[in-house]
């Protein structure tokens, strides 16, 4: 019984993200939902929760050991990421910071095999868990760091750099032509509405929990990137961009610096 | 209220379905790297290899060049079509299924119904182009058509619109049978 009441309330859920197009649900809306039990995002965040206190690195220590039960030091941290970090010694957004926690103060190793293992486990729920934390707190981004000032810069030359197999830009799809259609999925615009407030974001097209890395790599996907002369050759095709690339956080950074001021609210419910 | 909820249930399970981009089929089959390339590497050389004239749109209005004359611009993309053998009306029936197989919900190499619009029985249609409804019936060249399509950029810099020539994503060959479609009388773009 319980199984089909979430089915039900999933079967609703469905009809609301795609009645309201590809636009964010209004807090009120959300707040049904999640009066209605019916948020799988949730259960993804309470899946980072429990990492949070109970995952336990080879020397002993928990995230909780460091950043306080229930995250209290980590209170409004993701309102200020991506940003510079001293002991890593980069601009770090929250996928990599979680990571350089873990391998740095935790003792996981740095090698393949665990980065392989974070980030198809640990990176999103630990993520959303840690995003939750700054909810109701005003996105802000400052550009301090000579480092974060450079890599904004970047982000920003990537925002409108047409290139691949299709000459697109992210400025092409959601600055451009936000607001129009491909297909039936409405084009949102991320600089001028300020929707990273709404991420990570469980997307029911996926049925996944995204923080931002994964959705900038499923644009990239689109771009049909390729090397040598023509895109028809499938051997040199180029797909997404990998995790915690340079590239990726350049674009975050530049599209939370656009959404400065606004209301964090994640996780955020999208198509 | 079941019933309400499963409604709504199999409608947002048919838009999403409509919505995916059928080029993610494609992507998951892509092949191993020619060279040790590691996979930044190969994405950072991708990035690189952005032509003379993207870089000339990659500004922040996007719909128009800098740094390159418009006539000069129009020029050169015109210089790069390449016409097939059969002339630039191909076959209709082989255009209708790279523009988007009705039969496919609308999906095809093309993917032309991401952002135009055509055949009024494939409802899930972009509308970041103009409509292409009736196209044949405007008196214009199917050269241009061809143009258009084999190389936006000849007769609009900059466009959303991909060079699909240029980058082989679609044939001269495919190119004509897309023109086909558009032009011929029997098309479901002309009745």
């Amino acid at each position: 019984m319980k199984n089909k009441k979430f089915l039900v309330g999933l079967a609703l859920v469905g009809g609301v993200a795609v009645g309201f197009s590809a636009d964010v649900p209004t807090p009120d809306q959300v707040k049904q939902l999640k009066e209605m039990g019916i948020l799988p995002s949730d259960v993804i965040v309470d899946e980072g929760n429990d990492y949070f206190h109970n995952l336990k690195g080879p020397n002993g220590k928990t995230c909780a050991s460091c950043h306080g039960q229930d995250g209290a030091k980590l209170v409004g941290a993701y309102a200020k990421m991506p940003r510079y970090y001293k002991d890593i010694g980069k601009v770090a957004d929250i996928d990599i910071r979680i990571k350089a926690c873990m391998t740095k103060y935790m003792g996981f190793p740095n090698d393949k095999k665990f980065k392989k293992k974070f980030t198809k486990k640990y990176r999103v729920p630990l993520a959303g868990y840690v995003a939750t934390l700054s909810n109701g707190m005003k996105i802000n981004v400052t550009l301090d760091d000579p480092q974060e000032k450079e890599l904004y810069e970047f982000g920003k030359k990537l925002w409108y750099q047409r290139v691949g197999g299709r000459d697109l830009s992210c400025a092409i799809c959601h600055e451009i032509y936000a607001g129009y259609r491909i297909r039936l999925q409405k084009l949102g615009a991320p600089v001028r509405d300020k929707l990273y407030a709404h991420w990570p974001a469980y997307r029911f097209s996926k049925d996944k929990l995204w923080t931002m890395e994964d959705r900038i790599r499923g644009c990239y996907k689109s771009y049909f990137l390729y090397l040598g002369k023509k895109w028809h050759k499938k051997k040199d095709w180029v797909k997404k961009p990998p995790y915690y690339m340079k590239e990726i956080v350049a674009l975050e950074l530049f599209m939370k610096k656009a959404a400065n001021g606004a209301t964090i609210e994640v996780p955020g419910l999208l198509r | 209220m079941k019933k309400i909820a499963f409604a709504s249930l199999i409608l947002g399970v048919g838009a999403i379905v409509a919505c995916q981009a059928p080029a993610s089929k494609a992507e998951q089959k892509a092949a191993k790297p020619a060279k040790k390339m590691s996979k930044e590497e190969k994405f950072r050389a991708a990035l690189a290899k952005q032509d003379k004239y993207q870089k000339a749109c990659s500004n922040e209005k996007q719909l128009v060049p800098e740094g390159i004359p418009l006539e000069q611009f129009k020029k050169d993309m015109l210089a790069t079509i390449k016409y097939p053998k059969g002339g630039v009306v191909g076959d209709w029936k082989k255009g209708e299924k790279l523009f988007g197989d009705p039969k496919k919900g609308g999906k095809g190499k093309g993917n032309c119904y991401a952002c135009h619009c055509g055949d009024p029985s494939i409802i899930a249609c972009g509308n970041i182009g103009p409509s292409l409804r009736g196209y044949g019936k405007r008196g214009i060249d199917p050269k241009t058509t061809y143009q258009r399509i084999y190389n936006p950029w000849s007769i609009q810099p900059c466009s959303a619109m991909f060079r699909f020539g240029v980058h082989g994503i679609l044939s001269p060959e495919q190119i004509a049978h897309v023109t086909a479609f558009l032009h011929d009388s029997n098309s479901p773009i002309n009745k």
